[in-house]
Parts: C-alpha cells; sequence; structure tokens
C-alpha cells in the first residue's frame, strides 16, 4: 500500500511540474469542440442534442494527447528499470500511474463542461450527477489507457498506435458516458441513468483489475 | 515445427475445407428452396452464419493461444496467436462485408447497428490493432508478451462492448438479424461450417509455421563473419 | 415484416463470390509467403 501513495506521490507531482502540458491540453479538447459545431452547422437544437457525444469525443481525443505522454518520464535514461526494481512492485507503479492519468483526465473533463455549456446551451442544474459521470467515464479511458501507454511508449509510431489500440477498447466507455450525460442534459423521464452508469462502473471493475494485473508482464524485460 | 511426417495434414485440412465449402455453398445456391419471408436472400445466411461460428471460434482460438504463451512462454504459442488473429481479422472482415450485403436488400441501408455486426466491427478494429503494435516491437520476447496481453484485454472487452451497442441500439431498433433457420436447410449449413472450420484450421497452421520460420530467423545468430564486428543488441527500453 | 422479398439475386451472388475470394485470396497469400519463406530458409542454410 505504501508503495502505491509513494508512486502516486511521484506521478502527480510529475503531473504538477507538467502542468503547463495540461493547459495545452485543454486548448486541444475546446478547440475540439468548437470545430464539432463547426461540422454540424449552428443548429443550436441539434448541437444541444449531441452536446454529450461533442464533450466525449473531445475528452477521447484529448486522453491520447495526455496519455501518450505519461510515461515520457519513465523513458528518460530508462528509469523505469530503476522504478522496477523498488521493493513496490509494478502493480503499485501501475495504479500510480493510472490514478494520477485519471485525475488529469477527470480535470480536463470538468474543465470542458463550461466550454460546452456555453458552446451547445446544454448547461444542467444536477452537477452532481455530471461528475458521477465524468468520473466513471475518465476512469474508463485512464485504465487501459495507462497499461497501452506503458506498451506503446518507446514504439517510434506511438502517436498513431496508442489511439489505433485504445479506440475500440473503450467503445463502451464512450456509448455509456455519452448515453448518461445525455441523459442528464436533456432530461431523463424514465430514469434510464442507472443501467448506463451501471455499465461504466462494470466496465471499470474488470479493467482496472485486468489492467493491474497485466501491468507487470508489458514492463518486465524480455 | 511440426514433425516431417505431418506436414502434409495442414494442406490437406484446407483442401478438405475448400472442397467442403464449395459443396455446402452449391447445395446452398442451388438446391435449397427459398425461404417464405426473406426469399433468395436467405441463402446468404448457408455462408454467413457459418462465417459467425468460425470467426468466433478462431479468435477464441487467438485468446487461448494468448493465455497459454503468457503461463508457459512457449514460442509456438506466439506463432500461433500472430496466425489466429490474422485469420479472426480475415473473417471478421468477411462477417461485416456479408453482414452488410445482407442489410441492403432486407434493410434498405448496408449497416443497421445491429449489435451483433458492430461487435464485429468494433472486434476487427480492436484485434487488427495488434498486428500494428506487433509490427513495431523490435525485440521478440516483448513483442510476444504484448501482443498476448492486447488481445487477452481484447477479449475481455467483447461481451462488454456487445451489450453496450445492444442497449444503445435497443431504443432504435426492434428487428435483430435473424438466424434462424428451418430445420429443412440445416445441411448446407453444417457442410459450411465445417468447411470453414477445416479451412481456417488448416489456414492457421500454415501460417504458423510463416511465424515460426520467421522467428527462426529472426533470433538467429549472426553468421560468424558478421558476429565478430557485430555489438551486442541493446534492448529496446 | 410483411411480405416477401423480390428478388436480390445479385445480392446472394455477391455475397458467395466475396466470401469465396476473401478466403482464397487469404490462402493464396499464406501460400505464397510460406513458399518464399522457405526458400529464403533453404538459401540461409546453404550458407
Amino acid at each position: 500500500m505504501s508503495g502505491l501513495v509513494i508512486a502516486l506521490r511521484k506521478d502527480l507531482l510529475l503531473q504538477w511540474r507538467g502542468r503547463l502540458q495540461i493547459v495545452a491540453v485543454f486548448a486541444f479538447g475546446a478547440a475540439a469542440l468548437l470545430l464539432f459545431s463547426f461540422a454540424v452547422g449552428p443548429d443550436s437544437l441539434a448541437l444541444r442534442q449531441h452536446a454529450a457525444g461533442f464533450l466525449w469525443l473531445a475528452l477521447l481525443l484529448a486522453s491520447t494527447l495526455s496519455l501518450a505522454e505519461s510515461f515520457e518520464h519513465e523513458l528518460e535514461d530508462r528509469a523505469i528499470e530503476g522504478l522496477l526494481l523498488l521493493p513496490a512492485g509494478p502493480r503499485a507503479l501501475y495504479y500510480g500511474k493510472a490514478i494520477a492519468n485519471w485525475t488529469q483526465l477527470a480535470l480536463l473533463g470538468v474543465a470542458l463542461v463550461p466550454v460546452m455549456v456555453v458552446l451547445y446551451d446544454a448547461g444542467t442544474t444536477r452537477l452532481l450527477p455530471l461528475l458521477g459521470i465524468i468520473l466513471l467515464g475518465t476512469a474508463g479511458l485512464s485504465a487501459p489507457g495507462t497499461l497501452y501507454a506503458a506498451m506503446t511508449a518507446q514504439a517510434r509510431a506511438r502517436q498513431a498506435l496508442l489511439p489505433l489500440l485504445l479506440f475500440p477498447l473503450v467503445v463502451p466507455v464512450l456509448l455509456a458516458a455519452v448515453k448518461a450525460t445525455s441523459l442528464v442534459i436533456l432530461g431523463d423521464p424514465m430514469g434510464q441513468l442507472r443501467p448506463w452508469t451501471t455499465l461504466l462502473g462494470l466496465f471499470c471493475v474488470v479493467h482496472v483489475s485486468l489492467c493491474g494485473l497485466l501491468f507487470g508482464r508489458v514492463v518486465e524485460d524480455g | 515445427m511440426s514433425p516431417r511426417s505431418r506436414q502434409w495434414l495442414a494442406p490437406a485440412l484446407v483442401v478438405v475445407g475448400a472442397a467442403l465449402v464449395c459443396a455446402g455453398s452449391a447445395w446452398g445456391l442451388f438446391k435449397a428452396p427459398p425461404e417464405v419471408f426473406m426469399g433468395e436472400v436467405q441463402r446468404i445466411m448457408y455462408v454467413h452464419v457459418p462465417t459467425a461460428w468460425n470467426a468466433m471460434l478462431a479468435l477464441s482460438f487467438a485468446f487461448g493461444c494468448a493465455l497459454a504463451f503468457l503461463l508457459t512462454g512457449d514460442w509456438k504459442w506466439d506463432n500461433r496467436l500472430e496466425a489466429a488473429l490474422e485469420m479472426g481479422v480475415v473473417l471478421s472482415l468477411l462477417l461485416c462485408m456479408q453482414g452488410a450485403i445482407w442489410a441492403k436488400p432486407t434493410w434498405g441501408v448496408w449497416w443497421d447497428w445491429d449489435p451483433r455486426l458492430t461487435t464485429t466491427a468494433v472486434r476487427v478494429l480492436a484485434v487488427g490493432a495488434i498486428p500494428a503494435l506487433r509490427a513495431f516491437g523490435e525485440v521478440p520476447g516483448r513483442r510476444a508478451v504484448w501482443s498476448a496481453v492486447a488481445c487477452v484485454i481484447a477479449f475481455a472487452d467483447v461481451p462488454i462492448v456487445y451489450f453496450s451497442v445492444k442497449w444503445w441500439n435497443s431504443l432504435h431498433q426492434a428487428q435483430s438479424t435473424p438466424e434462424t433457420v428451418s430445420s429443412a436447410f440445416h445441411w448446407p449449413l453444417r457442410i459450411n461450417a465445417f468447411g470453414i472450420l477445416f479451412l481456417w484450421t488448416g489456414l492457421v497452421a500454415l501460417r504458423a509455421r510463416l511465424s515460426a520460420l520467421r522467428l527462426r530467423e529472426e533470433t538467429a545468430p549472426p553468421p560468424p563473419a558478421e558476429a565478430a564486428a557485430a555489438t551486442p543488441a541493446q534492448g529496446a527500453w | 415484416m410483411s411480405g416477401v422479398i423480390q428478388g436480390g439475386e445479385e445480392f446472394v451472388i455477391a455475397a458467395y463470390a466475396v466470401t469465396a475470394a476473401v478466403l482464397s485470396a487469404y490462402a493464396a497469400s499464406i501460400y505464397f509467403r510460406l513458399r518464399a519463406e522457405k526458400r529464403r530458409a533453404s538459401r540461409e542454410e546453404g550458407r
């Protein structure tokens, strides 16, 4: 457990030091939201209908940037080998990194909500459910994303490889998060929110445990 | 490598499989009567359903190979994994194409977001990305572990993808791809199913041989003249 | 869905043709790749 805390501290510290980059990723996400509206046209009704989809697409695209960079420091001077020698073990390494990525993505999601509200007139007073969905959805992105970021970190074409591997896997997250967010924004007369959040939760549980289990094999030598 | 005596088995499987598929398809095309509601289009089911079964089987086999490699570290499982992944992608792509060809005359659109076919499309992308991952892995050991891990995660994801697409689509679609075939028409279906089974089993075995040969070439020590001048290889990390 | 779907034979032919084409093309690709690799391997051993 203490290994996890140490790993988490290291990763959060790294993220704090690189906060300028996080701002850049936010700018990317906001720009994406703007571009989506150009793609659909100025029909405010249609924009409001699809606001949830745009938010999560922007978040997904932005996640490829932030996830791809997350193992950058471990690559310098082959630091990963040193880290693996510590008694904390690869699992602590994984969870520390995954939680740090999750935090960054969740902050990104929360920051993009006002942009969505303004551009698409997609406001809601149900902020707590919205926060919950963002937390669940970004956890679902971060769990497999961290694993694949470790795999592709050293690959020559890592910018293209990470989304290629990750996107098909997180289709359930996209579907469920968009559906749930849509229900929160547009209204949920038939109470359909529960199944979607349950699906998100299930996805997170499966992938957090599976990826944690397999991470050790991914970073071990040879 | 399989022993000399069994080298003929894989090509034989391919030939027998191909023959069965031809026979079953001919039966389904010409001999079986048209179905009551769907008319001629029903005949597509005689290839579509067997392809669906076999695509699932091939990818399940790939998953088995991935697990086997992670647990045993035996290289033959990585060779078979590479082969099974390729075969699974080919069969799944074929499935999507057949599904689209079936959907157009039936529903009027090429794609109707049917949960099964949509999940297949997602699987094509998920599993198809793994050879791309392999192409960038220079160290065979790491490359094999990564493919196996990616395969396991992709496989674990499939049920979740299926259910999420099913719920997502349930509000819009009352129909689903009917795969019920009345009993009189079972024979073309069974013949094709076994035909494709033998075909892909033989092809995977042959493809695995290709992987084994390539692996041997990759891990072979350099010829004596070059060894003196060569420096030890650096690890990728 | 009421009524019988009329025609559609060209789709049936297309489905079978695509199936045959994809499977034979893949089988052929394995055959050629394996043959090339075997030739290269026997050349290596001859060295």
